[in-house]
């Protein structure tokens, strides 16, 4: 709180003030008071009247200075009333009345919304959970039964549980609860495991799975990892070129500080202006134009993923020529703590 | 040679099943009766003896006095969580189990094991990833040796070898896992896409050329031993042993 613009916002007070002063002296000239009298009073009504103004100035400008500042500071600026006193002054009372009022049905909504938005996801894993049921009975039956659509079956079944795991990593990545674990996981038998999960598109694409010798271990969670490769192998094999030697090659660069994975295609690659993007949310670009198709979230996830659990997740491509996904993982100290 | 058993034994991990001794005997714990049906159908089919637990209220009573010598325990069945009952389980018998559960995450999975699980699928499984699985874990539980026999061979997986007398011939890798799996299976016909989940399975990620290239040069070296004929090929189906 300034004291000019204060002063300026009294100034009826002032004006007022002034005039009375001026009439009683003018009162006091008619009846011809004494001199020593009138500047008596005068300087007596002067000091009272600047009193009552430093007086009222002083107890409002903590509350009011406190009020602005702290909430200019804070991040979470609705909290500002935790870290005032009560004002002692009337107004001020009634201000931080009304304020606590309004955070109180603010935070009340913002539960409502945060007990829903729990609510929903809770219902999307459990409806999750309840549709892989049917689609491990699917797959099941389809193996039992075996038939001439056996295989296009069985690849529409792994589109679906694609979309399906899309949904239930976005919930998570979303979600403030941490519910991943680190631990030393075997570079090689993530890759195995994404390996097996699409082997029966990869075999009848005719795509290399070129897994050079890796055999690092890296401290992250296998499941989420698991995850985030499927996506980059996914988007490899969507987007591969009509060549009769396709391939992924997966290899690992082991830095002093870092170990990075590399899964590497020769699909038809990412325009340079595409390439920014393509960790944004929803972006499907033009590829994703050309073979539609796209959600746009499979990367973002993954990126989101990667984010949380301390990797580095970045892309090269040139068009026509080869798309090379990069998931570093850092030998940090964090992890040393967790060792 | 010392080096080299030792990387067989880590290789060929996970695709030798007993089949040559008794039956053994699965008890699915899964509460979706039509999904537990083909489950018990798609064991059954592989040799083995199937059961589906009835009575979920007493879970427990039922497993020990099924006997099983595996069982398969979804986390999410009626009256008991699939993690308590297998900490209860736990505290009567060390009977194999492989937990099964459709939410796949890292938390679960470490907990499951804590409390003694031997494996961990996620649903929807992929059937031969399924049997793989079962394979590695009876064979752990069962301290199965290296050895397998087919008629007058002598197999040993973990050296690559296979002896007919005095004769032997030694395998690589690949043609070794594709020949076990065979003789695992040696009384039903065995699908090209089996052989490729079980050599996938050991981080061999070949193509179908390379399959039907690996299969030719086994049948070339089984010949130098009088077995030649031994891999018969079912046109569009797979390759059963004679």
């Amino acid at each position: 709180m300034k004291f000019l613009p204060f002063l300026l916002d009294k100034i009826y007070a002032l004006i007022i003030g002034l005039c009375s002063l001026v009439i009683i002296l003018l009162i006091f000239m008619a009846f011809r008071v004494d001199i020593s009298i009138i500047l008596s009073v005068s300087i007596v009504l002067l000091v009272s009247y600047l009193l009552l103004f430093f007086i009222s100035y002083f107890r409002k400008t903590k509350f009011y200075s406190d009020l602005t500042s702290n909430s200019k500071m804070l991040d979470k600026a609705y909290l500002v009333l935790e870290t005032i006193g009560e004002p002692t002054f009337y107004e001020g009372k009634i201000i931080y009345d009304v304020l606590y009022e309004i955070n109180k049905s603010m935070l009340e909504n913002v539960n409502e919304e945060k007990r829903q938005n729990r609510e929903f996801k809770e219902y999307v894993l459990m409806w999750i959970h309840e549709v892989k049921i049917p689609l491990s009975s699917i797959l099941l039956t389809i193996s039992n039964h075996k038939g001439k659509r056996e295989n296009q079956i069985k690849r529409d079944l792994k589109r679906l549980e694609d979309y399906v795991n899309q949904v239930l990593y976005y919930v998570r990545q979303e979600s403030a609860e941490v519910d991943y674990l680190i631990n030393e996981v075997d570079l090689a038998s993530v890759i195995k495991e994404v390996g097996l999960k699409n082997m029966n598109v990869l075999l009848e694409e005719n795509i290399l799975y070129d897994v050079q010798n890796i055999h690092e271990k890296v401290f992250t969670d296998s499941k989420w990892l698991e995850f985030i490769l499927g996506q980059i192998i996914n988007n490899a094999i969507k987007y591969r070129r009509n060549i009769k030697k396709s391939y992924i090659k997966i290899y690992t660069i082991r830095k002093k500080d870092n170990i990075t994975l590399v899964i590497e295609d020769n699909g038809i690659g990412i325009p340079a202006s595409d390439l920014k993007q393509v960790f944004n949310k929803s972006f499907t670009g033009e590829n994703g134009r050309i073979r539609g198709k796209s959600t746009g979230m499979g990367l973002y996830i993954a990126y989101s993923l990667c984010e949380k659990l301390g990797h580095k997740l970045s892309i090269e491509s040139e068009v026509n020529k080869f798309t090379r996904v990069s998931v570093t993982f850092y030998c940090n100290d964090y992890y040393e703590v967790i060792k | 040679m010392l080096q080299k058993c030792k990387v067989y034994r880590h290789i060929i991990h996970g695709i030798i099943i007993n089949g040559c001794e008794n039956m053994n005997k699965i008890l699915i714990v899964e509460d979706d009766e039509k999904l537990a049906l083909e489950l018990r159908r798609l064991l059954q089919d592989n040799n083995y003896e199937a059961e589906i637990l009835n009575d979920f209220e007493h879970a427990l009573d039922e497993i020990i006095s099924v006997n099983p010598d595996l069982v398969l325990l979804d986390i999410n069945i009626p009256f008991f969580n699939g993690r308590s009952l297998l900490k209860n389980l736990r505290d009567v018998s060390n009977v194999p189990v492989i937990m099964v559960t459709s939410l796949l995450s890292e938390m679960d999975e470490a907990l499951s094991i804590i409390n003694g699980a031997d494996d961990y699928v996620t649903k929807p499984y992929n059937p031969n990833i399924l049997l793989l699985r079962i394979g590695a874990v009876l064979k752990r539980s069962n301290n199965a040796s290296d050895t397998l026999m087919y008629k007058d061979l002598i197999i040993n997986t973990s050296r690559g070898t296979i002896k007919r007398g005095v004769d032997e011939i030694i395998l690589t890798k690949n043609e070794m896992i594709i020949f076990s799996y065979l003789v695992m299976h040696k009384e039903r016909i065995v699908s090209r896409d089996e052989l490729m989940t079980s050599l996938w399975d050991n981080d061999e990620f070949i193509n179908d050329n390379a399959l039907t290239v690996n299969i030719s040069r086994l049948r070339a070296k089984l010949n130098t031993i009088g077995y030649g004929e031994a891999i018969d090929t079912r046109k569009k189906v797979g390759y059963i042993l004679k």
